[in-house]
């Protein structure tokens, strides 16, 4: 039996998938990435060191601020510009600000008819206006956010190396303090909801790997960490995870020791970071009752809303803190422009993004390297279908596609990232 | 797909008689980040109540189900036809589209993709990727050198607000009432101005902004970033005045640089051979 998939709706990037089953066993599930090559790595060969963040962040729409971010934290790390710690602050309410929106999305729009056999959100949207209404809030609020700070929900332009460009007023940021006090309780409620749906069984213990950092739930910064003791510092990352291209595939893989698929993502972190969390999303996660360390990716979706709620909680506090701050110290003071190497990561909403810049003493770049979140958990993606599919395999081949899209939405897959 | 919701009450309305009179539109997406849909979606209430006038026939971002392939009133297409199914789908939506339109920089000017071309190409793919063989990189084209284009939302990405201006005019359109919409041949500056923004210029700060067509609520100088021309030439934009502005700010290579981001070195490349001074 082949189960081909033409082309999955309701992800972000076109791909397609295809598993075959032979009386019952699975000889091959693979996805079929239908996507444009754009070769952004290749293209940003010869560029000015500025024209990085700018034209890296446009590899996705949904995630601008964490490419954009990470292509920062690269050039700083390798020209050795040093922030301020107000800057850093206004980074990490816009990281905030994006797993906030981003997550309200997927688990909503995108993830959440698939557990309340819904065709479509259409439908999703007829039955239950009230938490429509409160997942359209709960966005609303973090592209606020980026929107202030940024400039722009879309490809945001405040952002630069060395600092920011502008910044928002006092008045702006007590706004969003009071926006953000009105979210977290839709946000709750949100959740509260969520707690009700059913997510089917599944467990395939793997290696989890996220950032991790001494203090708080690691975003922004941090070590890159898993479950199976691995603990090393960011320039290290391409030592331990192989980035590879397979003859004919477009979109790369990535192996842990070049052997292994690993897995990213809001269930990585929070099976790693849990007890950094803030108060309610720890309350949150208690009360859903989930054996830690948990192995089910359908879990993703809650463990996105325990990041929201983490997030807009968090997110409130650096606002009050920014409030007490000389914001003029994140405007972005004169630097030195010289060569080096170096590499940045921060946790994107669909997990670990990673970051690698060599650049010349005139400042133009000379390689660069970028390993999204979706090409490295999609290998792991695959081998979770492989030992899904004996569990549900029945006659009605369509029954069985559905159950495989819902598997693939739950993990987040971010197509137009894993191949830029 | 029918996206037919009242957000105020809740409610959704499937009156079929309805539904027959409203024009048929489709939102597809080829190669880009996307970030245009969500410029859209982004507008959250705004966007669903203008949704309210049509209905929706293929909008994959939202929903599971295969559309028919019907005819429809209004295509709207977002990125670039970079591979061979991203020129068929095009194709075949403007075959099925009474009118066609083209929404961001990567389907309007090529976009970031487009760098490439300025590249040498080999170099480029190689750098990306180790077995090339059966990896398609062909030169990257905008839109309209696929299929007649009826109208242009510029920009990386569109604005919004821009969107609900002219949407209702182009619904008016295909209902044989009234013409199809023109964005008025005014600069970034008129609303950078209008902004209260200090010139960026008057700082020595490279910006495009008085060759560029207005319309995005000068949305980057307001950020203090130098405009990088994303919606393209003014009908009127003089080049050769804004470089004559630029000289001490940047040198020749690095404005050709920048005029490479967004797809724009083309046309100004365009512009000056059709004003070379005889």
């Amino acid at each position: 039996m082949n189960i081909k998939i033409n082309h999955i709706a309701k992800i972000e990037g076109h791909t397609g998938f295809m598993a075959s089953v032979i009386r019952g066993d699975v000889k091959s599930a693979k996805f079929e990435v239908q996507e444009g090559i754009r070769l952004i790595e290749g293209i940003l060969i010869g560029r000015e060191y500025k024209d990085m963040p700018v034209i890296a962040q446009r590899i996705c729409g949904i995630c601008p601020v964490v490419h954009n971010l990470t292509a920062i934290k690269a050039i700083e790390n390798a020209m050795k510009v040093e922030v301020t710690p107000e800057t850093e602050k206004l980074r990490r309410v816009m990281e905030h600000a994006q797993f906030i929106h981003s997550h309200a999305l997927h688990l909503f729009f995108l993830s959440l008819a698939d557990f309340l056999d819904i065709e479509n959100d259409l439908q999703l949207v007829k039955e239950y206006p009230e938490q429509t209404k409160m997942a359209v809030k709960i966005r609303e609020y973090g592209m606020e956010l980026i929107k202030i700070i940024g400039g722009r929900v879309v490809h945001p332009l405040t952002n630069e190396v060395g600092g920011f460009k502008k910044v928002p007023t006092i008045e702006e940021l007590q706004a969003l303090i009071i926006k953000g006090q009105e979210t977290l309780p839709i946000a709750l409620e949100l959740a509260a909801f969520f707690k009700t749906i059913k997510t089917p069984n599944f467990s395939r213990p793997t290696e989890y790997v996220c950032l991790k950092t001494k203090g708080e739930y690691a975003i922004y910064d941090g070590d890159v960490t898993s479950n199976k003791g691995l603990f090393v510092d960011v320039q290290k990352f391409e030592e331990n995870f192989h980035e590879f291209q397979r003859p004919k595939e477009i979109v790369k893989r990535v192996m842990r020791d070049g052997k292994t698929s690993y897995m990213v993502g809001a269930i990585a972190r929070v099976n790693n970071n849990a007890e950094k969390l803030s108060y309610e999303a720890r309350e949150y996660l208690k009360s859903l009752n989930f054996n830690m360390p948990d192995y089910n990716p359908f879990h993703n979706v809650l463990y996105q809303m325990v990041e929201i709620v983490h997030c807009v909680e968090d997110s409130i506090q650096l606002l009050k803190e920014l409030t007490h701050a000389d914001l003029e110290k994140a405007i972005t003071k004169k630097y030195v422009v010289r060569e080096g190497s170096a590499a940045a990561a921060v946790e994107a909403p669909r997990g670990t993004l990673y970051y690698w810049v060599d650049i010349d003493p005139k400042g133009y770049i000379k390689n660069v390297n970028i390993i999204s979140p979706t090409a490295q958990f999609l290998t792991h993606l695959e081998d979770d279908i492989a030992a899904f599919i004996p569990g549900i395999i029945e006659k009605d081949e369509k029954a069985m596609e559905r159950k495989m899209r819902a598997f693939i939405r739950a993990y987040d897959p971010c197509i137009s990232c894993a191949v830029h | 797909m029918k996206i037919d919701i009242n957000m105020d009450e809740n409610v959704l309305i499937t009156d079929a008689s309805q539904e027959t009179k409203k024009p048929k539109i489709a939102i597809v997406s080829l190669t880009s980040c996307e970030g245009c849909q969500f410029a859209l979606l982004d507008l959250g209430e705004k966007f669903l109540e203008a949704m309210d006038q049509v209905e929706m026939v293929d909008f994959r971002l939202l929903e599971d189900e295969g559309d028919a392939g019907e005819p429809i009133d209004i295509g709207f297409v977002e990125g670039n036809p970079m591979t061979a199914a991203n020129k068929k789908t095009l194709m075949e939506l403007r075959k099925r589209s009474k009118l066609l339109v083209v929404i961001g920089n990567c389907a309007a000017m090529g976009g970031i993709p487009e760098i490439r071309n300025y590249h040498e190409k080999q170099q480029t793919v190689k750098h990306v990727y180790k077995y090339i063989q059966g990896i398609e990189t062909e030169e990257v084209q905008e839109v309209d050198n696929f299929v007649k284009v009826d109208f242009t939302f510029p920009g990386c990405p569109i604005t919004g607000e821009e969107f609900l201006k002219y949407f209702p005019i182009l619904l008016a359109n295909v209902k044989g009432e009234g013409e199809l919409p023109t964005i008025p041949d005014s600069p970034v500056c008129v609303e950078c101005k209008k902004k209260g923004n200090r010139c960026l210029l008057l700082d020595k700060k490279p910006c495009f902004g008085p060759m560029i067509l207005g319309g995005c609520d000068a949305v980057c100088p307001t950020s203090r970033m130098g405009c990088q021309g994303c919606r393209g030439l003014r009908p009127t934009g003089n080049v050769k005045a804004m470089k004559m502005t630029l000289k001490t700010m940047m040198t020749d290579e690095e404005f050709e640089n920048t005029t490479e981001i967004y797809g724009l070195k083309d046309d100004i490349e365009d512009w000056e051979s059709d004003h070379k001074e005889k």
